[in-house]
């Protein structure tokens, strides 16, 4: 995922969509689920404002774009995971965060709980639960 | 007067010796005269021998005999004197006289000879007092009898007193001593007949004084043998310091007994373990030591079944450490395998919904959000998967329900009121794909056909219908469907369908009453479990 490694100019970085709908940071290490995520975000008629794939990156983008939500993926390249660029994006930004894992290991659902995640959704993601985590997210 | 006037018989024995002047007058008168003395001294005698005759108990008898011999010997004298008037008879008188004066003589003599044996004796008057004496002294001796008995009375009751007392006491110290005799003997059948081995020892020297038959047999020794050892020669050598760190304490008294399970040398040169128990007898104030008591209890084969499960707990732990090792192991594996196949379940889903976009006819991407159906299905297998504590199973009714859940939300129509009801089930990854997915395509068919209005109830059921056999059904209240979109109808729904119910082994019925009512039955996939 070389595209991804440069954080001043995001591969995918789509800051460019006017604001008139809320935006969405779309954080995972695999390009095939970001896009597939993204695609159905922008099917809702939200924007996405970047993708990203580790932890630093989802940092950079959200501190960069302040979006409302960011979908979180837990296992990221990089030494940190989603729950720590979460923690970070709580702090620096407080966007809102769904978290979506392939695990429901013990210790990554402790993890992701202190993260004060607003859903967890668990891969595959059907398109409703996508659609009812985001709009539960965004509406609250 | 002379002793002759006054002694007529004197008087006549001199007469002869007269003068001759005036003879025949006065030999005359002298010979009457000699005649009546001589009778006299006769009768005298003859009295005397009377009264001797008459009183045997008389003593000196002999001298009344001599003295009736002299005045028979005197008298016959004088009666001769008047015989010798006329007859010439001078020679027999003077025989007669010879004899008396023999008589006389030896009388005399006699008389003297025993007067101070008579007089020796007392005489009446003497006696009489000397009675009262004796009386008197009687009589004190009476007064002091009575005072003695009185004293021998008051004496004899003291000693019967003092014997009663003792008496009882003796009773009493029979008593004990027979309790004594029977403890001992209790003590004595109890420490040789018992089967746990004893042994006493004397405390300073440790030497054994007394051991019973369990505790030599043990050993291999005889009771007889071991008498008299140093009870630390019966000691493992490896035990020995321990024992005798043990006997020290007990010996000082800085504790009052031990138990301690210990190895013994057996006669054959191995050890015997045993389960000692050791504590002092003291002398009466607590003081020296008196007495070693130990009772062993042999514990060999105990010993040896303990070691032994010792040794086969230590495998078996050492076992389940590894499998367990394994099985984490094998969890993680498996979990890491659960995780990627989500993920690429995951990515095949970015897949559809790209290529999806790439599509512009609606049955095109009606077909690959179908397929999406079917892939949320394989994921959510897997997720309940790794949500399972065995990793290998789950029960199903959860994963109904959500399954349906995000069927029905992911539909065409909004209005749709949704019931699961199912009962508790383990199932495996094998049996829960194929029933996740023709849950998919029964409620799928449900939300594409049978509700044109867009309001009405869907109910999906799983029950055990008999021993080992399910009911899978997926009813809806709706308007009815040609059973032929799902029978016969060559779309792929229905083969997918028909495909996976001879996959289960199951059959499959359709009624349309008041809706549509599908029933797969099917073999439970854990019938053990399932009766269980």
């Amino acid at each position: 995922m070389s595209h991804h490694s440069a954080i001043a100019i995001p591969a995918r970085d789509r800051s460019m969509i006017p604001r008139l709908t809320a935006t969405v940071l779309v954080v995972d290490d695999e390009y095939l689920i970001a896009e597939g995520l993204c695609m159905q975000i922008e099917d809702m008629g939200l924007a996405v404002c970047g993708t990203a794939a580790t932890a630093a990156e989802a940092v950079a983008l959200a501190c960069l774009h302040r979006p409302a939500l960011v979908l979180m993926d837990v296992r990221l390249q990089g030494d940190k995971d989603g729950v720590d660029a979460a923690l970070a994006i709580y702090d620096e930004v407080g966007s809102k965060v769904v978290f979506i894992t392939g695990s429901r290991e013990p210790a990554t659902v402790a993890r992701i709980a202190l993260d004060h995640p607003q859903a967890v959704l668990y891969k595959p993601v059907s398109n409703s639960q996508l659609i009812a985590a985001v709009n539960a997210a965004i509406a609250s | 007067m002379t002793f002759d006037h006054w002694l007529p018989g004197a008087a006549l024995l001199t007469a002869p010796r007269l003068g001759q002047a005036s003879v025949l007058d006065a030999a005359a008168v002298r010979a009457g005269g000699d005649t009546v003395v001589g009778v006299a001294f006769c009768a005298i005698a003859c009295a005397l021998a009377f009264y001797m005759r008459r009183r045997p108990d008389m003593g000196h008898r002999w001298m009344a005999w001599l003295i009736a011999s002299l005045l028979v010997a005197r008298g016959l004298t004088l009666l001769l004197s008047l015989p010798a008037l006329w007859a010439p008879i001078q020679s027999i008188q003077g025989a007669l006289s010879i004899a008396t004066a023999l008589l006389a003589a030896t009388t005399t003599v006699l008389l003297w000879q025993m007067i101070p044996r008579i007089t020796a004796r007392p005489s009446r008057a003497e006696l009489a007092r000397r009675n009262e004496e004796l009386a008197a002294e009687n009589a004190a001796a009476a007064l002091a009898h009575q005072t003695a008995a009185r004293a021998r009375d008051e004496l004899e009751r003291r000693v019967a007193e003092r014997t009663a007392d003792l008496v009882d006491a003796n009773d009493r110290l029979t008593e004990a001593l027979r309790v004594a005799a029977r403890a001992e003997e209790d003590y004595r059948v109890s420490f040789e007949g018992s089967t746990v081995g004893k042994v006493q020892s004397e405390p300073q020297s440790g030497r054994m004084i007394r051991v019973n038959r369990a505790f030599a047999a043990m050993l291999g020794y005889t009771p007889e043998e071991l008498t008299g050892q140093p009870g630390k020669d019966m000691v493992w050598p490896g035990d020995v310091e321990e024992q005798q760190q043990d006997h020290t304490a007990v010996v000082t008294g800085r504790i009052t007994q031990y138990v301690r399970e210990r190895r013994y040398r057996h006669r054959d040169g191995s050890f015997v373990w045993g389960r000692v128990s050791a504590s002092i007898i003291r002398n009466r104030g607590g003081g020296r030591p008196d007495l070693s008591i130990g009772v062993v209890e042999n514990i060999h084969e105990e010993r040896k079944a303990r070691e032994a499960l010792r040794v086969t707990l230590l495998d078996l732990e050492r076992t389940v450490e590894e499998r367990t090792a394994a099985l984490a192991q094998r969890d993680l594996l498996l979990r890491e395998v659960y995780h990627r196949v989500k993920n690429n379940l995951q990515v095949v889903d970015s897949l559809l919904v790209m290529q999806s976009r790439a599509l512009t006819d609606p049955a095109a991407r009606a077909g690959l959000r179908a397929l999406r159906s079917r892939i949320f299905a394989l994921g959510l297998v897997h997720h309940q998967l790794m949500g399972s504590g065995n990793l290998q199973t789950f029960d199903v009714a959860p994963f109904l329900t959500e399954l349906s859940r995000n069927l029905v939300q992911s539909g065409p129509v909004a209005g749709i009121d949704l019931a699961v009801r199912a009962d508790p089930l383990d199932v495996g990854l094998d049996f829960a794909i194929p029933l996740g997915l023709l849950v998919t395509e029964l409620v799928t068919n449900a939300l594409k056909y049978a509700f044109p209005v867009g309001v009405g109830k869907i109910e999906v059921r799983l029950s055990h219908a008999a021993d080992g056999v399910l009911d899978l059904a997926v009813c809806d209240n709706g308007q009815g469907y040609e059973p032929a979109a799902l029978l016969d109808e060559t779309g792929l729904g229905a083969r997918i369908v028909r495909g996976l119910v001879g996959q289960l082994r199951g059959t499959m019925t359709i009624h349309q009453e008041g809706g549509t009512q599908c029933h797969i039955t099917l073999p439970s996939p854990f019938p053990l479990a399932t009766a269980a």
